[in-house]
């Protein structure tokens, strides 16, 4: 009985070793899924939310928010430094109007 | 007979065995699609086209809403702008990408507001960086709040929120994928960024020294101030005073639409109110602020192809 129960208990070991093994992959593939440093949230959200009920209204025809069309023949304003610019476009010089948005369509 | 019952008996004992690790050793790859799908649907994704690369530190380069109803606020945008959506699971939360001509606009988060707490639903305008330590640093040197400390997600990027020295809160964001090229909005994407708060010199050079903006004085016969934030020669955004008695500095995200009283009055077909009326703004085009059914506040703008070909012919 004992040559033949050797055998069959190592099998056992075994099977009970590879199955302990398997279960920690797949638990590491359940847990891994966010990757390192990941807190299974969106962290910005928990302070975020305005305070509630401000009043948005009362600007009428004073709310003027869009930007400017560009250029001098617009209202296109001045560097507000009065300095040369440092973008990286047009490097015209001194006092030179705000540029406008982008104007390329989508190809 | 006995010797042969052992050894058949062995020999079951090893198949069993064998065929038992095999189907161990094969469960990680069985559970490897299944795995790769979850990674997808739990990651927020990149903001642009992998395509182009390209990096503009000041572009506004995206917005998040923060809703307590992500159906609503799907079912409002959807018909409103035209946007589809790619829904998502953000952890515990629902996150919707909305989608306009299968490019990303702009990201949904679903969160419940705890019952104690009286706060407003809100976008979230993000700011492009090239390095989101600096960007950081900057900020709290000039006197800003982080109200969510610096943090990457793979696909995305690193990014953090602020609120800048009178309160206005704003996004920081180091694009994995790029900030997008420069181009004009099509109708149903952002075109303009604003900030309205009570002291645009005061702001303006709080951001001029986080995102090295060229700052622009525009001329104002309201009484109020006007600036423009530039970058890459391109204006970036608006800063404006808030009118007497509003002290609730805020940045605001526009939309551009073809029609904004049109687009006002469906929006308010849809469940939203009008919050400022459509007139007329300084570009000629039309613009009106409207509340979406949960009362996140969002810009409508139009924009004329004829003013780009104006401004074509002046360069």
């Amino acid at each position: 009985m004992r040559r033949q129960s050797a055998p069959r208990k190592a099998v056992f070991i075994a099977g009970a070793a590879l199955l302990a093994v398997a279960a920690c992959a797949v638990a590491a593939c359940a847990v891994g899924v966010g990757g390192p440093g990941y807190d299974g949230g969106v962290g910005y959200v928990g302070g975020y939310y305005e305070p509630w009920g401000y009043d948005y209204g009362g600007w009428g025809g004073r709310y003027r928010v869009g930007p400017p069309r560009g250029g001098f023949g617009h209202d296109g304003g001045r560097r507000a430094d009065g300095g040369r610019p440092t973008g990286g476009g047009h490097p015209t010089g001194g006092g030179r109007g705000a540029p406008s948005i982008p104007g390329r369509p989508r190809r | 007979m006995r010797p042969l019952r052992k050894g058949r008996r062995r020999r079951a004992l090893l198949s069993a065995a064998a065929l038992v690790a095999a189907l161990i050793a094969a469960l990680p790859f069985a559970a490897w699609p299944t795995r790769a799908t979850a990674a997808a649907r739990s990651e927020l994704p990149a903001i642009a086209d992998a395509s182009s690369v390209e990096h503009h530190p000041g572009k506004v380069i995206w917005a998040d809403l923060i809703t307590p109803d992500l159906a609503a606020a799907k079912r409002f945008y959807g018909a409103l702008f035209g946007w589809t959506f790619r829904d998502l699971s953000i952890g515990n939360s629902d996150y919707a990408v909305a989608t306009l001509g299968g490019h990303p606009v702009a990201g949904i988060l679903e969160k419940s507001i705890p019952p104690n707490e009286h706060r407003q639903p809100a976008w979230l305008t993000f700011i492009a960086v090239r390095n989101l330590e600096q960007a950081r640093s900057a900020a709290r040197s000039q006197g800003a709040k982080i109200l969510a400390p610096p943090k990457t997600y793979a696909d995305r990027g690193a990014q953090a929120v602020f609120s800048d020295p009178q309160g206005a809160v704003f996004a920081a964001l180091a694009s994995t994928s790029g900030d997008g090229p420069d181009y004009l909005a099509a109708p149903g994407e952002w075109i303009w960024s604003s900030l309205l708060t009570e002291d645009p010199s005061r702001s303006a050079a709080f951001y001029k020294s986080v995102f090295g903006y060229e700052v622009f004085d525009l001329p104002s016969d309201d009484g109020a101030q006007h600036v423009i934030l530039a970058a890459d020669d391109y204006a970036r955004a608006g800063i404006h005073s808030l009118p007497p008695g509003h002290r609730h500095p805020h940045w605001i995200g526009f939309v551009r639409v073809a029609d904004a009283s049109r687009s006002a009055a469906q929006a308010v077909a849809l469940g939203g109110r009008i919050l400022v009326e459509p007139h007329e703004d300084r570009h000629g085009g039309q613009v009106a602020v409207v509340a979406d059914p949960a009362g996140a506040p969002i810009g409508l703008m139009e924009w004329s192809d004829q003013y780009t070909e104006d401004q074509a012919e002046l360069k």
